[in-house]
């Protein structure tokens, strides 16, 4: 009798103990996504704003109202007609394919030959790319630059491609950590077939690799649009024509001295919304395999 | 398969070798972002001038690009190669240039140096020399002049109390903001006060690096610690000037925060964003030294006018450059008399010409770029060129070795700083020679 | 909890120990491979000694003339390939061409020993030590992928004689490709990618490194002075506590790891916990939570950076809402101008979890997802609580799965350049005019050094030194890690 009195009462209890951490959580969930939303909404009603002084001028600064006291799209058409943003635009847009197309090959390449072939200096090379890969990048941008002007390179887009894509090999671990989950089995039953080592390749791996692929082409693609060092020294800054939008949003704000302008602020917002969307866009709809890329290379280290 | 590999490789091959042959460059000039449609103009008017006089057009193509001329010397050096064979620098730069054997050719033109020395004032044919190899050169051709001049809130500060420091703070505490906003506290923004002279006399113990000699420094003079005292006491009233902040003067002046800001002329077109019809442009103001700062053998009620360094924008051609025989002829042209003028009437570019205020019509009459234009050459009588284009380590010393911060630390006077509070005025004379062994030799001691 | 005092330091000591351990690994494993290559070495050449006298008359002459081997067997084109490559190397080895004023060539091996020479004057130019320390380096490496050609046309000359010594035929050209995409497949493979990386990556570096031992500084500018040799003088300047760059050295390196500590845990437990919190059974919706998160990761980070900011400035919005609901009465500085030091590396490291939770959050989701659920039925079946299988197998398996990536993580927070440059630029500066502020990190310092203030030299002394920290603790982890015990399974 005692006990059956017990028992609904701690029932009831452990139900609230539930209810109550369940709605703490629903309540930090929503308070941090409130923290973590903030900036980015920032950035978007920056975009935006359009208040305009006493002049009838713009008033590009930032201004501690968070939301703006009226909107309209005067800073697009601003960032269209008066700064080169198009041309940037199309300038790291061709930039990010091609060494999207050159880094995905090297990487996968070398991941592959990694994984699966046996040679000789197999082992050596795993540790040596282990052990260049940690060096700090920009250390070697003055070297780069000069082995560019060597080449007659400097000063154009090909030699951004190329700074961005020629060291790819040396990215190949996340992608080996891949290939080695392909069971050997299949290789073996293929080669008593009497395939190639080349056929192997183009018919078994690249179809089974689309998550990988993905993977690799994903941070390629991304990556010559948020590089503004890189991309300064090799460029040159009397070159705005060449710029690249990282470049061309970073001095608007943040360059030599003639340039910055802190009433451009509501035109960088709606220069970086522009970036943002495909790149926003890209990443949600690999998401998956965004997140198998970064688990496996998390556990295989 | 391996005809298809071959063919993808020639490709590639041919690709490289096209976009490895480019065309050679043009003769390139480099000159202020803001003045380059202007100069676009001025070369071709240049080009007409020359198939006229010659008969047969110039043989190369001229480019003009934009550069900012605050940084184009350390562009340029990064790869001289590439660079361009006339650009502009602040005269100040001329010591990194002309290190070692130099990077830049000297004028050599019998007429461009008969120029430069009819038109220029004195103290601005001082800095376009300097020494390579042990022998003087002339390497650069002045042709804008800068200096700074006062931003002002029109509406809470009248133009009585705009004339001097006093007035200006009184301002300040009755609408309760702060005075000033320092655009940086580096040791051009916030000389202001090392700069100042004696308003009757023009006159001021400084010495910095003066004659172009490493040794001919002096910052520990009566007048300095009594300008330093009185410093402080504006630093540290409650309404007194504003650190720099992560928002930017421009914000401060907007949003009434501060009431004015000591600037130049690159910042006039932020200035009036800022500022719209509440902008004043005024000469640096004066300040009096009270009781309570007199020190040694300056009295109570001197009157001091705030310093600046006044200086000039100059051309300067590429060493060894393909189209040498050219580049001084160009030259002439660009920082002619007549050249300088129009620069002013179309992009507001002061002229480095001597006479200017007098015989250019453009520059007298009453519009805000006007008042620019005057309170500019009004400072220049109370400045002095920055000296460091005599050596590499001037302009090293001057600004990057900490003595910047140490004139901050007497104004700001906080506790907590390495040497302590600096109340007393041999507190503040110790902390002055320290400056001058930084300016002398680097460091401390 | 004597128990857990004793447990800490058994930890502790293991710890040390294990690192001691590995540092005498890595000095034993130094030793050891340098021995193996000078012996390496020494087998190598009494190889090619025998090989030559085992070879036929045409592969002798291949030693001198390559593609003779080749050719005298109708392997043309192979033949002519070596044979122009010979030319080649030996026009640019002996005519030193000059490239951008500077010559390539056996002139650059005497110009990389003496840096220059001709001192220039005002009207004269100068020798451009930069470059020709560079383009040394260049002809040295020339002359490497020279020697590994020569080296293959013996190589395939010898096989032919044994291949004609067996009676079989000789390859022709296009069963030599088909090999390629065989046999020799990972040849094809890797040739493009190595290119690559020695020319940009391995030549820059070992330039940079080079740098560290000269005198190449704001004071000296490539192509106006002359800089020189100074062997061991940067590295004694920087530890000798005098001078600028010393002064700043420890502080900057004491803070830089620091941070790399803090951003690294903190980062990693709150992105646990945010996980699993997302994670519960009672909590819906968990896609749209999770999606807000990766948002963060989808924004550009420079852009994301630069906005916050602009967020924190002094008359922005953040004190502006701070100012209204009365918390403060001034506004506070955040980051670069902030009065007190610490206020800017406490705000740099909150800053850092808002960027870095969402990459653990994802990461630790995607684990969750994927334990095996035998685990739980199993702890179900022996009576464990809920509470109970939380504590010894949830936890356990994602720290033991995510420990590499920890490690991974503090390394890569060593040399984490976003952050910092873009919103602090390294301030609050410290009194003294010294260049490295209150929130440098050595790679944000190497870069104000290297790009900003010229000073080369001393900027390539302190990449060196941040590669070496970030190679010992790489190295640490890799060793222990599963995927370097696996690999030597695979081998």
């Amino acid at each position: 009798m005692r006990n059956g009195d017990a028992k609904p009462k701690k029932f009831k209890s452990v139900k609230r103990q539930e209810q109550i951490s369940t709605i703490s959580g629903y309540v930090t969930l929503v308070i941090m996504s409130i923290i973590w939303l903030y900036p980015i909404l920032w950035i978007i009603l920056s975009a935006f704003r359009t208040e305009k002084n006493d002049q009838g001028q713009l008033i590009g600064i930032v201004v501690s109202n968070y939301f703006p006291r009226a909107i309209g799209f005067d800073n697009f058409v601003n960032l269209f007609n008066n700064t080169l943003f198009p041309r940037w635009f199309m300038n790291t847009l061709f930039v990010s394919v091609i060494s999207f197309v050159i880094s995905t090959t090297l990487t996968l390449s070398v991941a592959y030959v990694m994984s699966k072939l046996k040679f000789k200096a197999r082992k050596s090379f795993l540790n040596i790319a282990l052990i260049l890969g940690m060096f700090p990048g920009f250390m070697s941008i003055i070297a780069i630059y000069y082995i560019l002007k060597a080449m007659n390179l400097t000063q154009t887009l090909f030699a951004l491609i190329l700074a961005y894509s020629a060291g790819a090999g040396l990215g190949f671990y996340v992608a080996k950590g891949f290939f080695d989950l392909i069971p050997n089995s299949l290789i073996e039953s293929a080669r008593l077939d009497g395939a190639t080592n080349f056929q192997i390749f183009k018919k078994i791996i690249i179809p089974l690799s689309k998550p990988i692929i993905i993977y690799t082409a994903l941070l390629s693609f991304t990556g010559p649009w948020m590089d503004f060092i890189f991309a300064r020294v090799i460029l040159g800054e009397t070159n705005p024509e060449l710029h690249t939008v990282a470049v061309g949003l970073y001095s608007m704000l943040y360059g030599s001295q003639s340039t910055v302008d802190p009433n451009r602020f509501t035109m960088f917002a709606a220069g970086s919304v522009i970036v943002a969307i495909p790149i926003v866009a890209l990443f949600l709809s690999m998401q998956k395999y965004y997140v198998e890329g970064v688990t496996a290379g998390a556990v295989k280290g | 398969m391996n005809k298809k590999i071959l063919f993808l490789i020639l490709v590639l091959a041919s690709v490289f070798v096209l976009v490895g042959c480019k065309k050679d460059a043009p003769l390139t000039i480099w000159v202020g972002t803001e003045s380059v449609e202007f100069y676009e103009g001025v070369i071709e008017d240049y080009l007409a001038a020359y198939e006229t006089a010659n008969g047969e057009a110039f043989p190369h193509e001229i480019l003009v690009k934009g550069a900012d001329t605050g940084s184009a010397a350390a562009t340029f050096l990064e790869d001289t190669e590439a660079g361009p064979d006339i650009f502009t620098v602040a005269h100040d730069n001329l010591g990194k240039l002309i290190a070692g054997s130099s990077s830049i050719a000297p004028v050599t033109d019998a007429d461009l140096l008969a120029q430069i020395e009819n038109d220029n004032p004195d103290s601005f044919k001082e800095v376009i020399k300097g020494v390579v190899g042990g022998q003087t050169y002339t390497f650069g051709v002045p042709y804008i002049a800068q200096s700074l001049v006062l931003y002002y809130n029109k509406e809470f500060i009248t133009t009585e109390q705009v004339q001097t420091w006093e007035g200006i703070l009184a301002a300040a505490e009755a609408a309760n903001k702060q005075a000033l906003s320092l655009t940086g506290t580096d040791g051009f923004n916030n000389s202001f006060l090392l700069l100042a002279t004696n308003a009757e006399t023009g006159q001021s113990s400084l010495k910095l690096y003066y004659g172009g000699d490493i040794n001919n420094n002096f910052a520990s003079g009566d007048d300095t610690v009594s300008v330093m005292k009185w410093g402080q006491r504006f630093f540290t009233h409650e309404n007194g000037p504003k650190r720099p902040t992560d928002s930017g003067w421009q914000i401060e002046l907007k949003d009434e925060i501060s009431l004015s800001v000591i600037s130049g002329a690159w910042h006039y077109n932020a200035a009036s964003a800022a500022l719209g019809s509440k902008l004043g442009i005024v000469k640096l103001p004066t300040f009096t030294i009270t009781e309570a700062d007199a020190y040694g053998s300056v009295t109570a009620g001197t009157v001091f006018q705030s310093g600046t360094f006044a200086d000039t924008k100059m051309f300067v051609m590429k060493k060894g450059s393909k189209y040498q025989e050219f580049l001084q002829d160009i030259v002439k042209y660009l920082s002619s008399k007549d050249v300088q003028e129009a620069s002013y009437e179309e992009v507001q570019n002061l002229p480095a010409y001597k006479n200017a205020a007098v015989e250019f019509e453009s520059m007298t009459g009453n519009t805000l770029e006007a008042q620019l234009a005057s309170a500019q050459i009004e400072m220049f009588e109370h400045g002095i060129p920055q000296p460091f284009g005599f050596d590499n380590r001037f302009n090293f010393y001057y600004y990057s070795k900490g003595a910047p911060d140490l004139i901050l630390e007497i104004l700001e006077n906080k506790s907590g700083t390495e040497t302590g509070l600096f109340t007393s005025f041999d507190q503040i004379k110790a902390q002055l020679l320290i400056i001058e062994n930084i300016w002398k030799t680097g460091n401390k001691e | 909890m004597n128990d857990r005092n004793a447990l800490k330091q058994g930890v502790i000591q293991k710890i040390f120990s294990s690192i001691l351990k590995s540092i005498k690994s890595i000095g034993y494993g130094i030793y050891r491979s340098l021995v193996r290559f000078v012996l390496g070495v020494k087998k190598r050449f009494v190889r090619f000694g025998k090989r030559f006298m085992d070879a036929s008359a045409v592969t002798k002459v291949s030693h001198f003339v390559m593609g003779f081997g080749q050719l005298a067997r109708k392997q043309f084109v192979k033949g002519f390939i070596y044979l122009f490559i010979q030319l080649g190397f030996f026009f640019i080895l002996f005519t030193s061409p000059t490239v951008n004023g500077t010559p390539i060539g056996l002139d650059a091996l005497r110009n990389f020993i003496t840096l220059g020479t001709v001192e220039g004057d005002v009207f004269t130019p100068t020798d451009n030590s930069m470059l020709m320390m560079l383009f040394g380096v260049v002809t040295l490496g020339l002359i490497g992928m020279f020697i590994a050609g020569y080296l293959s046309n013996i190589n395939s000359s010898y096989h032919n004689d044994l291949l004609i010594r067996d009676g079989k035929k000789v390859l022709s050209f296009k069963e030599d490709l088909a090999e390629l995409l065989d046999s020799r497949f990972h040849m094809t493979m890797l040739t493009p990618a190595i290119l690559g990386i020695v020319v940009f990556t391995i030549l820059p570096t070992v330039f940079m490194i080079l740098i560290a031992f000269t005198n190449f500084d704001a004071q000296h500018p490539a192509g106006q002075v002359l800089f020189d040799w100074v062997g061991f003088e940067n590295f004694k300047n920087v530890f000798s506590g005098q001078g600028e760059v010393s002064v700043r050295f420890i502080p900057v390196l004491s803070w830089t790891l620091v941070w790399a500590f803090f951003a690294t845990f903190s980062n990693y437990i709150a992105g646990i916990l945010l996980a699993l919190l997302i994670n519960k059974k009672t909590i819906k919706l968990k896609k749209l939570w999770r999606t807000v998160f990766i948002l963060t990761i989808a924004i550009p980070q420079f852009l994301s950076l630069l906005a916050v900011r602009s967020i924190l400035s002094e008359y922005g919005p953040v004190n502006n809402l701070l100012m209204t609901v009365g918390l403060i009465d001034n506004p506070i500085s955040f980051l670069g101008t902030a009065t007190n030091p610490m206020t800017a590396r406490a705000s740099v490291l909150f800053i850092n979890l808002w960027v870095g939770i969402p990459y653990t959050m994802l990461m630790t989701s995607g684990i969750l997802m994927n334990i095996p659920t035998d685990l739980y039925e199993a702890a179900q079946i022996d009576g464990a609580t809920k509470r109970q299988a939380f504590i010894s197998i949830t936890i356990p398996y994602i720290v033991f799965v995510t420990t590499p990536y920890l490690i991974t993580s503090f390394v890569g927070n060593i040399t984490s350049f976003n952050i910092i440059f873009l919103l602090t630029g390294g301030g609050p500066a410290v009194g003294g005019g010294y260049k490295a502020g209150s929130t440098d990190l050595l790679v944000t310092w190497l870069y104000k050094l290297t790009i900003d203030e010229n000073e080369y030299n001393m900027g390539s002394v302190i990449g060196i030194f941040t590669f070496l920290i970030t190679a010992t603790g790489t190295l640490l982890s890799y060793r222990k890690s599963k995927a370097y015990k696996e690999e030597e399974a695979f081998q």
